[in-house]
C-alpha cells in the first residue's frame, strides 16, 4: 500500500523539478536490525539541485535511511542508485559514492587529533589525490565560506559547537561532493549557535547543492526545502512541497505529528 | 566515627586537572599551621591517632633497619666502588673506552636538544623547593638519630669485640658527636628550606617559580664540581688489579668525561632552545626524533662495536645491492602509487610478496644462497608494495614516499652491513656488552621490535578479517600463557636450531628476540584497549569522507588509539626494563648477574653480595621512577588542546 502511495506522492511533488536529472534513486529499500524492520520499502527520487527535508518522529528510520545512501548502513532489499552508480557490495562502487556524497553528523564527528586544516584536507589529499598546497588553499577558501577563516590552525576541542559543525560542513564540502547529507546537524547545538549553522546550509542550498536534511528546524524546512518527506515506522507517509505539507497535509499521521511539534 | 580515609587523604601536587592548568588556577587553600594540619589529617579521632602512631613506629623501625644495614661496619662498599665500571660496561676494553663516552655523549646531546626543543617547564614553585629542602634535612637528621651508634674500631681498623664476640659500640652521645657533619648538612638543608618558606608570603610562595632548567643544571653542576673538589677517592679494578686510593679526588678518567657531559648537556639545550620558534623548528624536531630512533642501532652496532669494514666487499656487494634496493625499489613504488593503477598494482604487489616468501622457503630448505639482507629487503619491498595503492597521489606526494623508502632502505642496508661485519673489539667473549649496558641493550631493542609487532597484533585482533583475528588471538593467548623465563630459556638455547642456514644469533640477540616476541603479546593487549576506545563515530566519519581501511587505520584510528594507550604502554616499558634482570638466571652477564655472581667470586670480595644487590636495586629504581614520572608529564601534555 505504502509503496504505491509514496510513488504517487513523489511523482506529484516532482513536477517542479522534472527537467533535472535524478541524483538519488531509492526503490523499495528495506532494512532490518535483527528482527526489527527499520526501513520498510522506501521509494523516493531526489533530483539534482533539490533540497529535501526529512521529518518524522524519533525512531522512524530517518537516520537509517540517510545513512544507507552513503553505505554507513547497508540495506538488505531494494536498490539505491546515487548519481548513476548503484550501491552494491562492490567496494569500488562504495568508495566512489562515498567520495561524491558528503555527510554531516549530529555530533560533528571531527577528528580530534588533527587541526581544523588537517580535518578538511585529509580526504582531498589521500582520496582525491590533490596536491597538498592546493588542498590547503581550497580548505582556507571553504573556511572563509563557512565564516571561520581564523580557526584553521586550532584543534576541534578548542572550538564552540557551532564552529565545529561548520568545520564539519567544510570537511564534507572539501571533497567537492555532488550530494550533501545532513543528519540533525543542529540538534546538538545551543540555540544561539543554531542560526550560524543554518545560515551556512541556506547558502549552500542557494548555490545549487543537492541536499538531504534530517532536521527538526521547521523554519529551515519552510524556507529552503523544495520538498518535505514525512516518515513513520520505516515508511514514507507523505511527501510534498513545504507549503502543501505545512498547510494542508493529506494524512492523519502527518497532521498528528505536526500538531505535536508546531 | 573513624574517618574512612584513615587520615591519609592529601592533595597530590602533581595531580592538577588539565583545564585548571590551562585556564584558571584552582582557588588556593590557605596553608594550615603545622599543628593544625597534623590534628586535622593524622589525629582527627582516637582510631586515627592509634593508626598514625602504629604506622609511624613501623616506618621508623623499617628505616632504622635499612640504615643499619647500609652503613653497618660489615658492609664492604668497596665491592661496588671498585667495580663500578664492571657493573656498567663489564669487560669493555680500556683502550677503546672513549667509544663508551662518545655513546653517552650522543645520548646526553640528544637529551639536551630535546629539552631545548620540547620541554615546557614552567618552573618549580618556591613552596615545593622549600618543602623538598626541609624534608631532606629532616630525613637526614632522622637517619642520624635512628642509625645505631658506630662500632669502636680497634688498632687494626676492624671493629672491637667484647668477650662474647659482640661488636662494641660507641655511647649514643659520642656517636651523635661523631656525626657532626651530618648534623650540619641536615641543619643547612632544613635552614635553607625554612628560610625560603618564611621569606615568601602564602600567595607568592605558591606562585613564585624557580626556573627548572637552572635548578637542574645547577644541581648537576654542583655534583660535577664535587668530583674535582671533594676527596671521593679513586677506586678501580683494572683487569686483575684492585686500586684503592682513598685520599684524593676522583680519577681524571671519571671527572673529565662527566664535566664534558655536563657542558654538552647545557650546550645542546641552548642549541635546541635557539631552534625553538624559528621556521625550521618543525624540521628540527623531526630530525631529533629520527636521531633518537636511529641512535640505539648506531651506538650499539657502529660506535660501540667498531666494525672492521671490508672495503672490497662493500664495493663489490654491499653498495651495489643497497643501490639496487634504493633505486629499483623506489622506482617500483613510484610506479605503484600512480593514481588509477588499480588491479595491476595489486597483482604486482602480490607477485612481489610471493617472490619474497619463496626466498625464505628457499632459505630454510637450503635451495639457493642469498644474502639474508636481500631476503629482508625483498620482504620489505613487497609489504610496501601491498600498501602502495592506499597512498597514490600527485607527483610530489609520490616522490615524498619514494624518498622515504630510499632513506629507510639506505639506513637498513647500512646497519645490517655493519651488524654483519666483524667487531675489532678485543673482548674476552664474543659479546662486547655486559652489566648495565646489556640490560639497556635488551630493554631498548625489545621496545623497538615489540612495539610495531604489538601494534600489528592489536590491529589483527581487532580486524574484521577472521584469518588475521584468529592468528593474532592465538599468538597473543599462547604467549601470555607461557612464563617469560621459559620463553627466554627456549630462545637462548634453541632459537638457532630454527633459523635458516648460515644465520646465527649470539645469546644476547637471541634472548632479545624472545623478549620482543613475549612483550609484543602484552603490548598488543594494551594497544587493543586504546584502539577500542576510538569511538564508532570516528570510523563513520572516516568512511563518510571515503578513506580506505588502511588509510583510516593509519590516519585516524592508530593516532587516537595509541594516545590513549600511552599510560599502560609506559607501564609495560618499565616492567620490561625490570624483567631484563631475568637474563641473570639464564647466565647472561647482565647488571644483576654481575652483582649477584661475578663480584662475589672476585678474590678480593669473596661472598660480598648484599652491597651490590642494594646498589643494583637503587639504579633500577632510579630508571623506573624517572620513566614513570616522564610518562605522567607526557600524558598531561598530550591531553592539552587536542581533545
Ligand atoms: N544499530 C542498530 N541496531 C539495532 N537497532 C537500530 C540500530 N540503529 C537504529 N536502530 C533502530 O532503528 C530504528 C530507526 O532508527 P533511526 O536512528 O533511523 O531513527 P531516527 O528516525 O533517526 O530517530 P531520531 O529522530 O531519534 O534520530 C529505531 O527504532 C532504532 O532503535
Ligand atoms: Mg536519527
Amino acid at each position: 500500500m505504502t509503496a504505491a502511495d509514496t510513488a504517487g506522492g513523489a511523482a506529484g511533488a516532482d513536477t517542479g523539478a522534472h527537467a533535472r536529472a535524478d541524483m538519488i534513486v531509492c526503490e523499495g529499500v528495506s532494512k532490518w536490525f535483527g528482527d526489527f524492520q527499520a526501513l520498510d520499502g522506501i521509494t523516493a527520487t531526489i533530483a539534482e539541485r533539490e533540497v529535501v527535508v526529512v521529518l518524522g518522529p524519533s525512531g522512524s528510520g530517518k537516520s537509517t535511511w540517510i545513512r544507507c545512501i552513503n553505505h554507513l548502513e547497508h540495506h538488505q532489499e531494494g536498490r539505491i542508485v546515487v548519481d548513476g552508480v548503484e550501491l552494491t557490495n562492490d567496494l569500488r562502487n562504495i568508495e566512489q559514492i562515498r567520495s561524491e556524497v558528503g555527510m554531516v553528523f549530529q555530533q560533528f564527528n571531527l577528528f580530534p587529533h588533527l587541526t581544523v586544516l588537517g580535518n578538511i584536507t585529509l580526504a582531498p589529499i589521500w582520496v582525491r589525490k590533490k596536491p597538498r598546497r592546493e588542498a590547503e588553499a581550497a580548505a582556507r577558501a571553504l573556511l572563509e565560506r563557512v565564516g571561520i577563516p581564523e580557526q584553521a590552525e586550532k584543534y576541534p576541542g578548542q572550538l564552540s559547537g557551532g564552529q565545529q559543525q561548520r568545520v564539519a560542513i567544510a570537511r564534507a564540502l572539501a571533497m567537492d561532493p555532488r550530494v550533501m547529507l545532513f543528519d540533525e546537524p543542529t540538534s546538538a547545538l545551543d540555540p544561539e549557535m543554531i542560526k550560524e549553522v543554518l545560515d551556512v546550509m541556506k547558502g549552500l542550498a542557494r548555490s545549487g547543492m543537492t541536499m538531504m536534511v534530517v532536521t527538526h528546524e521547521m523554519g529551515f524546512a519552510r524556507e529552503v526545502a523544495d520538498r518535505v518527506v514525512f516518515m513513520e515506522e520505516g515508511q514514507i507517509v507523505e511527501t510534498g512541497t513545504p507549503e502543501h505539507f505545512f498547510t494542508s497535509p493529506a494524512e492523519d499521521r502527518t497532521k498528528q505529528f505536526l500538531s505535536q511539534i508546531l | 566515627m573513624a574517618d574512612p580515609h584513615f587520615g591519609l587523604e592529601r592533595h597530590d601536587p602533581e595531580g592538577f586537572s588539565l583545564t585548571a592548568a590551562v585556564d584558571s588556577a584552582p582557588p588556593d587553600e590557605p596553608s594550615l599551621p603545622v599543628g593544625e594540619w597534623l590534628r586535622k589529617n593524622l589525629f582527627s579521632s582516637p582510631f586515627n591517632t592509634v593508626l598514625t602512631l602504629v604506622f609511624t613506629v613501623v616506618a621508623l623501625a623499617g628505616l632504622r633497619g635499612l640504615l643499619n644495614f647500609a652503613f653497618s661496619e660489615e658492609r664492604n662498599w668497596d665491592a661496588v666502588r671498585v667495580n663500578l665500571r664492571l657493573l656498567f660496561t663489564q669487560a669493555y676494553p680500556e683502550d677503546q673506552y672513549i667509544r663508551v663516552w662518545v655513546s653517552v655523549g650522543i645520548v646526553v646531546a640528544l637529551s639536551g636538544l630535546s629539552l631545548g626543543l620540547w620541554a615546557r617547564l614552567s618552573g618549580v614553585p618556591v613552596a615545593r623547593v622549600a618543602m623538598w629542602s626541609m624534608t631532606a634535612g629532616g630525613l637526614i637528621a632522622l637517619g642520624v638519630v635512628l642509625r645505631e651508634p658506630s662500632a669502636v674500631s680497634g688498632p687494626d681498623g676492624d671493629p672491637m669485640r667484647d668477650a662474647a664476640g659482640e661488636v662494641i659500640r660507641q655511647s649514643f652521645g659520642a656517636a651523635m658527636g661523631d656525626r657532626i657533619w651530618w648534623w650540619l648538612a641536615a641543619a643547612v638543608l632544613f635552614g635553607v628550606g625554612a628560610g625560603l618558606w618564611r621569606g615568601f608570603e602564602d600567595e607568592r610562595r605558591r606562585h613564585t617559580y624557580v626556573p627548572t632548567i637552572p635548578l637542574v643544571f645547577g644541581s648537576l653542576g654542583v655534583v660535577v664540581a664535587t668530583l674535582w673538589l671533594y676527596r671521593w677517592g679513586h677506586y678501580a679494578f683494572t683487569g686483575n688489579e684492585f686500586v684503592y686510593e682513598p685520599d684524593r679526588t676522583a680519577a681524571l678518567s671519571t671527572k673529565l668525561p662527566w664535566t664534558v657531559m655536563w657542558l654538552l648537556l647545557m650546550a645542546s639545550w641552548a642549541a635546541g632552545r635557539q631552534g625553538r620558534g624559528t621556521p625550521a623548528e618543525g624540521r628540527l624536531k623531526v630530525l631529533v626524533n629520527l636521531a633518537w630512533l636511529l641512535s640505539p642501532f648506531i651506538l650499539f652496532w657502529v660506535v660501540l662495536r667498531d666494525p672492521a669494514i671490508d672495503w672490497a666487499h662493500v664495493w663489490s656487494t654491499d653498495l651495489p645491492m643497497a643501490a639496487g634496493f634504493v633505486i629499483g625499489g623506489g622506482a617500483v613504488l613510484y610506479g605503484l602509487t600512480r593514481p588509477g593503477i588499480g588491479e595491476v598494482g595489486r597483482v604486482i604487489a602480490v607477485g612481489l610478496l610471493a617472490f619474497a616468501g619463496f626466498n625464505w622457503v628457499a632459505a630454510f630448505a637450503g635451495w639457493y644462497p642469498m644474502l639474508q639482507k636481500a631476503r629482508f629487503g625483498f620482504l620489505l619491498l613487497a609489504l610496501a608494495a601491498l600498501l602502495a595503492p592506499n597512498f597514490t597521489g600527485e607527483r610530489a606526494q609520490r616522490l615524498r614516499l619514494v624518498w622515504g623508502w630510499a632513506g629507510a632502505m639506505t639506513v637498513v642496508q647500512y646497519l645490517v652491513t655493519m651488524a654483519n661485519t666483524e667487531s675489532t673489539l678485543n673482548t674476552p667473549t664474543s659479546e662486547f656488552l655486559g652489566g648495565f649496558s646489556v640490560t639497556l641493550f635488551v630493554a631498548v631493542f625489545t621496545l623497538i621490535f615489540s612495539f610495531p609487532l604489538g601494534v600489528l597484533l592489536a590491529l589483527g585482533r581487532t580486524s574484521k578479517l577472521p584469518i588475521f583475528r584468529v592468528l593474532s588471538t592465538a599468538y597473543i593467548e599462547a604467549m601470555r600463557g607461557i612464563p617469560l623465563i621459559t620463553v627466554l630459556f627456549f630462545f637462548a638455547n634453541m632459537l638457532n636450531l630454527f633459523l635458516p642456514q648460515n644465520m646465527e644469533l649470539g645469546s644476547v640477540a637471541a634472548v632479545t628476540v624472545g623478549f620482543s616476541l613475549f612483550a609484543a603479546a602484552y603490548l598488543a593487549e594494551n594497544v587493543r584497549g586504546g584502539l577500542q576506545a576510538v569511538g564508532r563515530s570516528q570510523y563513520e566519519a572516516s568512511d563518510a569522507v571515503g578513506l580506505t581501511t588502511v588509510q583510516r587505520t593509519m590516519f585516524i584510528v592508530l593516532p587516537q588509539g595509541l594516545r590513549v594507550s600511552i599510560p599502560p604502554l609506559v607501564g609495560q616499558v618499565i616492567s620490561t626494563f625490570k624483567e631484563t634482570s631475568l637474563l641473570a638466571v639464564i647466565g647472561i652477564f647482565d647488571f644483576l648477574f654481575l652483582a649477584n655472581r661475578a663480584i662475589p667470586s672476585q678474590s678480593e670480595f669473596l661472598g660480598v653480595k648484599r652491597e651490590g644487590l642494594l646498589f643494583v636495586s637503587i639504579v633500577y629504581w632510579i630508571f623506573a621512577f624517572s620513566m614513570s614520572k616522564y610518562s605522567q608529564r607526557l600524558e598531561r601534555r598530550l591531553g592539552v588542546g587536542e581533545r
